[in-house]
């Protein structure tokens, strides 16, 4: 008996068979090897496992290969998944007697990790951010001392106890570039690191080492158990491995799972968190940024307009390029309102070969070297009048109010006597580059002109022709060397959130006899699993009276 | 015009279809489920027409724009009726038996759809023009992805409110009744979807003819773990739109503001809800932790969802202040 008793416990080979730091002996694992054996002993019936491995060989497509070990090491299948509190680091802490000072160490690294992969300590902090977060959204961010003195003053706090001194202090007037707010991510960050390191990473493992349950008492104890009557393990087996499973059998033992990369999941969605944060930190460490107005037909050099935001940001050769501006559009919708922006581009290297042309637009940035330009801004340059044939002048276009995008720009045209107290002259005011409105000497309205049109206008027997309105294009440039790694981290987050919600399924079954009995569990989808275990059971056909009447006399 | 024609008929549909689903629903209160089963049925069958009623609304909007009818609040409130009515529809179809969803999702629905057509938001309707930089077809993916999560999210949500409710709610047959009338007006929306499983525990209770006291608590038990379970899948549902809509609308960010993360306070409110309810999941990995703490946070969640989508918009403070009141 106990001969068998060893041999029964099994390993494939492509499995783990060495004993991994996690299956360490625990009373709890003593006590279910216990049960195995008792349960082994009784369950004991050659013959019948005999005819069930000739049958799997026969039927050939279920079973696969199995390569036995004699050793027999101890199972390690119990460990649930989910437990956050059975942590590895709390187990043997023999670092040696002799050598203290790095026995020390290695204690207090356990304790640092075991502390940080704290889930409530997680928690704690998630909610800490959250409400850092929301609290930067009610304070107003990166405004003047003198505002926060009159908006939260001593004499008389906010809730009783909120000043400015509170806002000064915590550095809450710039809260998301705030210490308070970068140390909890950076805890954050850490706390993600441990919890990957000590928890999640040793949950494959476990997962990954499956093992057959090898008693009727340890398969009912399963979230989902049943038992069958007159059913082949053969048939059930096949089921499984039809609804996707996969499926592994020995002698009269099955285990199936289904899902496996729902568990790997969760450590791609924290490695990919830990990829967004590093981004995040080399694009306020390493990047450059710079917004520039460029009037039409003029240029600039990206270096001169690119400023570096962090002490880690390093110029590139491709700032050397200079951009020059070609043309700038505005299309409008028939309503009159803006639809798009559009400027016509050049770079041109040192030596003022045209190295790149695109037209970019607002969605539509352009990209060279690792600087990007991006459409953002524009405003009225100038315009170009003629007066009486004389010209044309440029006249420089002021902004006059600027509410939001609802932009205007004036320009005044003086005449007569320019040097006298009070000069008299056209005005002239634009929304945008399509048309212009013209008021006289004295304010009244004189008409609307389009530029290009040539159509002169008169105004006190001058005649005074608008040639053309020169727009500028509000450019913004930045250099993010962040921004690979970030789109690494969204892709693998948006992957690895989606395959979370994939549930791993486990089965065990065990022939007794001509009885099956079934037990399994799953670590999402917990309610629909009886529904769709039951769908499958119901398909297992019943064997005929004549087999099970002669497995039972064997 | 015959696009604003088609526009009223399909809104009216729409809307007087799901007024007749949730008077279905509330009859079923008052008399005997068993009498009137047939009624379950034709009020699923209500949601459908409804659903093709808000789709065809919905197209018909985007065959007379020209671009993806997502480009403000009214629109947005419409495609959130109509992700409560497809969510409707996916847990009728995939399995046929009543849920408890259908309680949350169809008066959510004629919530929203009524509020979306009330006067409160009379000036909105007419679709507006885009301005440049929501021309991008990002605008497809980024808002329809968070719409879909802040459904998926409020559906889920409600579910754990309930629970809660159930939770701390004395048992008591004449209580409920006290409190259904109460409660009825304080919190249709809310009271709505207890009624019904009390209704239903009840009808179960006189069916089965077993000790009472003792039912109750195993069906309030039953009914909590089920409320548990719906509320986890639904929320971990929406968690994956809500983060495929965040993440998309960062890389149209970089793509048009020239940074994929610039702490506008609509960007800030969905990473709070989007923290909230990772924590939510967090404490589900717990097994041996109760169904109460996430309830509430799920509950905290459902109140930053509405911050989140409505009072951002209310201040039109900040970037994403295209759908807001006071711009139009």
């Amino acid at each position: 008996m106990i001969v068998t008793l060893n041999a029964k416990i099994l390993y494939f080979s492509k499995f783990h068979p060495q004993q991994s730091p996690l299956s360490r002996p625990s009373p709890y694992f003593c006590r279910t090897r216990n049960v195995s054996l008792i349960t082994n002993c009784k369950l004991q019936n050659p013959q019948d496992g005999k005819s069930i491995a000739k049958k799997s060989t026969s039927s050939g497509s279920i079973t696969k290969t199995i390569s036995l070990s004699d050793s027999a090491p101890p199972v390690a299948e119990k460990t649930d998944g989910e437990i956050p509190g059975d942590r590895v680091v709390q187990g043997g802490g023999n670092g040696g007697g002799g050598n203290g000072g790095l026995a020390f160490l290695k204690r207090l690294r356990r304790k640092v990790l075991s502390i940080l992969s704290n889930l409530p300590l997680a928690i704690t902090e998630m909610f800490t951010i959250a409400a850092l977060m929301a609290l930067g959204t009610i304070i107003e961010q990166g405004e003047t001392p003198e505002f926060y003195f009159q908006k939260y003053p001593e004499d008389n706090p906010v809730l009783g106890f909120f000043t400015w001194r509170w806002i000064f202090t915590l550095g809450l007037d710039h809260m998301y570039s705030a210490p308070i707010f970068l140390g909890m991510l950076a805890l954050l960050a850490a706390s993600l690191m441990a919890c990957t390191y000590t928890t999640q990473i040793p949950l494959v493992k476990v997962a990954r080492r499956w093992s057959f349950m090898k008693s009727d008492e340890s398969i009912k104890k399963q979230d989902f158990a049943d038992t069958l009557q007159r059913a082949s393990i053969q048939d059930l087996g096949m089921i499984l491995m039809g609804d996707g499973y996969e499926v592994f059998m020995k002698g009269p033992s099955l285990y199936a799972f289904k899902g496996l990369a729902g568990r790997f999941a969760p450590i791609g969605v924290h490695i990919a968190m830990l990829l967004i944060m590093v981004g995040g930190t080399l694009s306020a460490t390493g990047s450059f940024r710079g917004s520039v107005t460029v009037p039409q037909g003029l240029n600039f050099v990206m270096g001169d307009v690119l400023g570096p935001v962090g002490f880690l940001s390093f110029p590139s050769d491709a700032f050397n390029t200079e951009v020059h501006v070609n043309r700038f559009t505005m299309d409008y919708y028939d309503s009159g309102e803006v639809s798009q922006f559009h400027s016509d581009l050049s770079l041109r290297d040192l030596n003022g070969k045209e190295v790149l042309r695109k037209t970019i637009s607002v969605n539509d940035p352009l990209r060279y070297g690792g600087v990007t330009i991006y459409q953002t801004d524009w405003s009225f340059s100038a315009l170009q009048v003629t007066k009486d044939g004389e010209g044309p002048f440029n006249l420089a276009m002021a902004p006059i109010k600027i509410n939001g995008d609802k932009k205007l720009y004036g320009t005044f045209l003086p005449v007569g006597d320019t040097n006298a107290p009070n000069v008299k002259g056209i005005s002239m005011l634009a929304r945008d580059l399509q048309s212009i409105v013209v008021y006289d000497l004295e304010g009244k309205f004189a008409g609307i002109r389009r530029p290009n049109s040539k159509l002169p206008i008169e105004i006190d027997g001058m005649k005074i022709v608008i040639e053309d309105a020169i727009g500028s294009t509000g450019l913004e440039l930045k250099a993010d060397p962040g921004v690979p790694v970030v789109y690494a981290g969204f892709g693998a987050l948006m992957l690895t959130t989606c395959i979370s919600y994939v549930s791993h399924s486990q089965i065990w079954a065990l022939q007794n006899g001509t009885t099956l009995v079934v037990g399994g569990r799953t670590n999402r989808a917990k309610n629909q699993f009886p529904d769709d275990m039951n769908r499958l059971l119901d398909q297992v056909p019943e064997l005929i009276k004549k087999t099970s009447a002669a497995s039972e006399l064997s | 015009m015959i696009f604003s024609i088609l526009e009223h008929i399909l809104t009216h549909i729409s809307f007087s279809v799901v007024s007749i689903v949730l008077t279905i629903y509330f009859l079923t209160l008052l008399v005997n489920l068993d009498e009137i089963i047939g009624f379950f049925d034709s009020s699923d069958k209500g949601i459908v027409i409804t659903f093709f009623g808000i789709t065809g609304l919905l197209f018909t909007r985007w065959v007379y724009s020209g671009h993806f009818p997502l480009s403000n609040l009214y629109e947005s409130l419409i495609f959130l009726s109509w992700t409560f009515s497809i969510i409707h529809m996916v847990s009728y179809l995939k399995n046929k038996k009543k849920n408890y969803l259908n309680a949350i999702t169809a008066p959510s629905a004629i919530f929203i759809q009524g509020f979306a057509t009330s006067g409160l938001l009379n000036k909105m309707p007419q679709s507006v023009i885009l301005v440049p930089a929501l021309q991008s077809q990002w605008l497809m993916m980024h808002v329809s992805m968070m719409i879909l999560g802040y459904g998926a999210l409020l559906c889920g949500s409600l579910l754990s409110i309930a629970l809660l409710v159930i939770t701390f709610r004395k048992v008591g047959p004449t209580f409920w009744k006290k409190n259904i009338k109460k409660k009825f007006l304080l919190n249709e929306l809310f009271s709505f979807d207890v009624l019904y499983y009390i209704n239903e525990r009840n009808s179960i209770l006189l069916q089965q003819n077993i000790n009472f006291s003792f039912s109750i608590n195993y069906y309030r038990y039953q009914l909590i773990e089920q409320l548990d379970f719906w509320s986890f899948r639904i929320i971990s549902f929406g968690f994956i739109f809500l983060t495929v809509g965040i993440l998309s609308g960062a890389v149209w960010a970089n793509e048009t503001w020239g940074s994929y993360w610039s702490w506008d306070p609509k960007e800030t409110w969905a990473f709070i809800t989007w923290t909230i309810f990772a924590i939510y999941l967090h404490i589900k990995t717990n097994r041996n932790g109760r169904g109460i703490n996430s309830a509430i946070v799920a509950s905290i969640g459902f109140l930053l969802i509405w911050i989140c989508y409505f009072g951002v918009n209310l201040l039109g403070i900040g970037l994403h202040s295209y759908g807001s009141f006071t711009s139009n």
